[in-house]
């Protein structure tokens, strides 16, 4: 193909300088991908903004029927002489409170609730995080092996400190851990076969929700005048 | 009846001055709701077709917008109850009182304002967490899980700053934890406390500053997140309906 | 995507309500009640029923502290304590025209408004000005404990004296 043809060409020419041509490589990592989709679609007035309208209004209606028959606490007013016992925070900080009663403030305070921020932030940014496979799909003993390591260290960790309200979720969660890689590969039904399937990022964040739930627990309920231990059905 | 009340209704649409406003009238075909949501200011965010798939309850519990639900509740009870408060030492707790016992639906409007506050803590977790377990953080939708997390912090600062404005012993204390608490941050800790408190206590100065956070800065401040949150999920293609592949090829 | 998929019927004859329709009522008219409730219960809200304001009623004394045919400035409660021959009365101190507070002149036997030139005689009739009305005569009374009573939120004819 040395001679200039007059005419109209229908492949990419392979002299570059002559023909110079743009290719774009349209990669897996390219962001923002906007793909053809062919799925079925709804108005969004009125499917969309009925079903939104209906399910915030039954919430609603909801809220305010419990407006209606409870009422929001209202202590004395504030005395800076006398400190109520136990002087607690709002539920949602109950659990912070309780770590607080084993940790310094820096700890408890500052560096926990740091860490705890930082790895939501952080979360989608590691490739671990978008796997949707089963934890026990690649390298099952290593991975056991590792997983013990850890679950020995955070229960060392707690023991040490005596923080068993934190240690015996994490002995339920790595219960289940382990269990569920007895369970894998053995195409099994039901909860088990679930469990089995999970990955990693799921047993981290599952693990972080019952330590959550269980010291929010603790700080509400089961804690009382200086923060001692009290059962909520003696009191 | 010599005409159905919709037929006024309809003649009241189709006149000039209900056009002159809503610019176009309702109607039954896929162009007039295609407009309803494309041509309205609050609502033009919106895509004007959904993905049918996203309809779904079981998919999200539509804790997104409930959230967003309750901040609408505590902003509107929350601006009715500022009518009737003082945020001076000790006018606050009589203002307590007069809300719940002298106020006209003022016992209401303040279990209202409570309640959601709760809630709507209860709910962004919530939301978070069927975020999370559902993959909806994925590629491209990853900057968006962060503005989440911060507006995550914003609900619990807000909810933090509008706890001492009862000014009651809960109040007093729960905040004199915090911001000891927040004095431990090293270096900069007492720093921050001082700055936080508009002094080394907690007394009327503390009331004020957070007043005016939990009034007017933070409430501000999420509404610009919650504006870009929301505009991220158009960006990202909408809700996550589970496209994205996985990286071992299960599902 | 089908237009005309949730087109409502109009064909129905006048008297069947369809299913629709009644949903559409139903909803359109809970919402009504809503507003309208809304509406009654948000202005019953925003009435204040405590007011951080001191009482109209105002205790001015025994009578024998106004010697006859005086006038006595009350600043605090922005009224005149007129004694004459007659008796007693009471004007408020507060100019008709834009609410400015008068003033007492003993020397021209005037009242006279400092923010834009109305005057008054001693009994409240407008001299001269752009105030609109006379200043108004408050209701004065004598109560059981021999001390005398205004009460600056209501009005009183012209020249109804009280007699000691």
């Amino acid at each position: 193909m040395t001679e200039p043809s007059k005419a109209p060409v229908h492949a990419v020419s392979s002299d570059a300088k002559r023909d110079p041509r743009r290719v774009v490589f349209v990669t897996r990592r390219t962001s923002a991908a906007v793909r053809t989709q062919d799925e079925p679609r709804s108005m969004t007035y009125p499917e969309t903004f009925l079903r939104l309208l209906t399910v915030i209004e039954a919430f609603v209606v909801g809220l305010v029927v419990i407006a209606l028959s409870f009422d929001a606490p209202l202590e004395g007013i504030a005395d800076p002489i006398h400190t109520p016992n136990p002087a607690k925070a709002p539920w949602y900080f109950l659990g912070l409170q309780e770590l607080l009663h084993y940790f310094p403030p820096l700890v408890a305070g500052v560096v926990i609730p740091g860490l705890v921020v930082t790895a939501l932030v952080v979360i989608p940014y590691f490739d671990v995080n978008m796997e949707s496979g089963s934890i026990w799909s690649k390298n099952k003993p290593r991975k056991i092996r590792i997983a013990a390591a850890v679950v020995l260290a955070l229960c060392v960790l707690f023991a040490v400190f005596d923080v068993f309200v934190a240690l015996v979720p994490t002995l339920l969660i790595a219960a289940f851990l382990f269990i569920s890689s007895s369970w894998y590969g053995k195409d099994l039904k039901g909860f088990r076969g679930w469990l089995a399937s999970k990955p990693l990022p799921f047993w981290i964040m599952t693990w972080f929700l019952v330590e959550l739930i269980v010291l929010t627990a603790v700080g509400t309920f089961f804690r009382g005048p200086g923060w001692s231990w009290v059962l909520p059905w003696r009191s | 009846m010599s005409k159905p009340i919709e037929q006024y209704v309809d003649e009241l649409r189709a006149s000039r001055l209900w056009r002159s406003i809503f610019r176009s009238g309702n109607g039954p075909s896929n162009l007039h709701r295609a407009l309803a949501i494309q041509q309205n200011i609050f609502l033009h965010l919106f895509s004007v077709k959904t993905r049918s798939k996203m309809l779904a309850f079981r998919l999200t519990w539509y804790l997104g917008a409930l959230s967003f639900a309750t901040f609408m509740v505590l902003v509107s009870t929350g601006i009715l109850l500022m009518l009737y408060y003082h945020p001076s030492v000790p006018q606050a707790y009589q203002d307590m009182k007069d809300l719940q016992f002298t106020v006209s639906s003022g016992i209401f409007l303040r279990n209202l304002h409570r309640w959601s506050a709760h809630a709507m803590v209860f709910l962004v977790f919530a939301h978070m967490f069927k975020v999370f377990y559902r993959s909806a953080y994925r590629p491209p939708r990853e900057f968006n899980w962060v503005i989440g997390v911060f507006l995550l912090l914003f609900t619990l600062l807000l909810s933090y700053t509008g706890y001492l404005l009862p000014w009651d012993q809960l109040s007093y204390w729960a905040v004199t934890v915090g911001s000891n608490i927040a004095s431990a941050v090293p270096v900069v800790g007492a720093k921050m406390r001082f700055l936080m408190l508009g002094g080394h206590e907690v007394n009327a100065n503390a009331l004020l500053r957070f007043y005016v956070l939990h009034c007017v800065i933070l409430p501000l401040v999420a509404v610009v997140f919650i504006g870009i949150h929301f505009w991220r999920i158009r960006k990202d293609g909408g809700l996550y309906a589970g496209e994205e592949d996985a990286h071992d090829g299960a599902k | 995507m089908s237009d005309e998929k949730q087109n409502p019927s109009t064909t129905e004859t006048a008297d069947v309500l369809g299913r629709r329709q009644f949903f559409i009522r139903l909803g359109a008219g809970s919402m009504a009640i809503v507003a309208v409730g809304s509406g009654l219960f948000g202005y019953d809200f925003l009435t204040p029923r405590v007011l951080y304001e001191a009482s109209p009623l105002v205790n001015v004394g025994k009578p024998d502290q106004y010697p006859v045919k005086s006038v006595t400035f009350d600043p605090a409660n922005r009224i005149y304590i007129v004694r004459e021959d007659t008796g007693f009365y009471s004007l408020s101190a507060v100019c008709t025209h834009l609410g400015c507070v008068t003033a007492w002149k003993p020397e021209l036997d005037i009242i006279a408004c400092p923010c834009h030139g109305s005057k008054f005689k001693k009994d409240g009739v407008k001299i001269e000005g752009p105030a609109p009305r006379p200043l108004p005569w408050l209701r004065m009374w004598m109560n059981d404990e021999g001390d005398m009573m205004v009460d600056r939120s209501s009005e009183t004819e012209h020249r109804q004296f009280v007699q000691v």
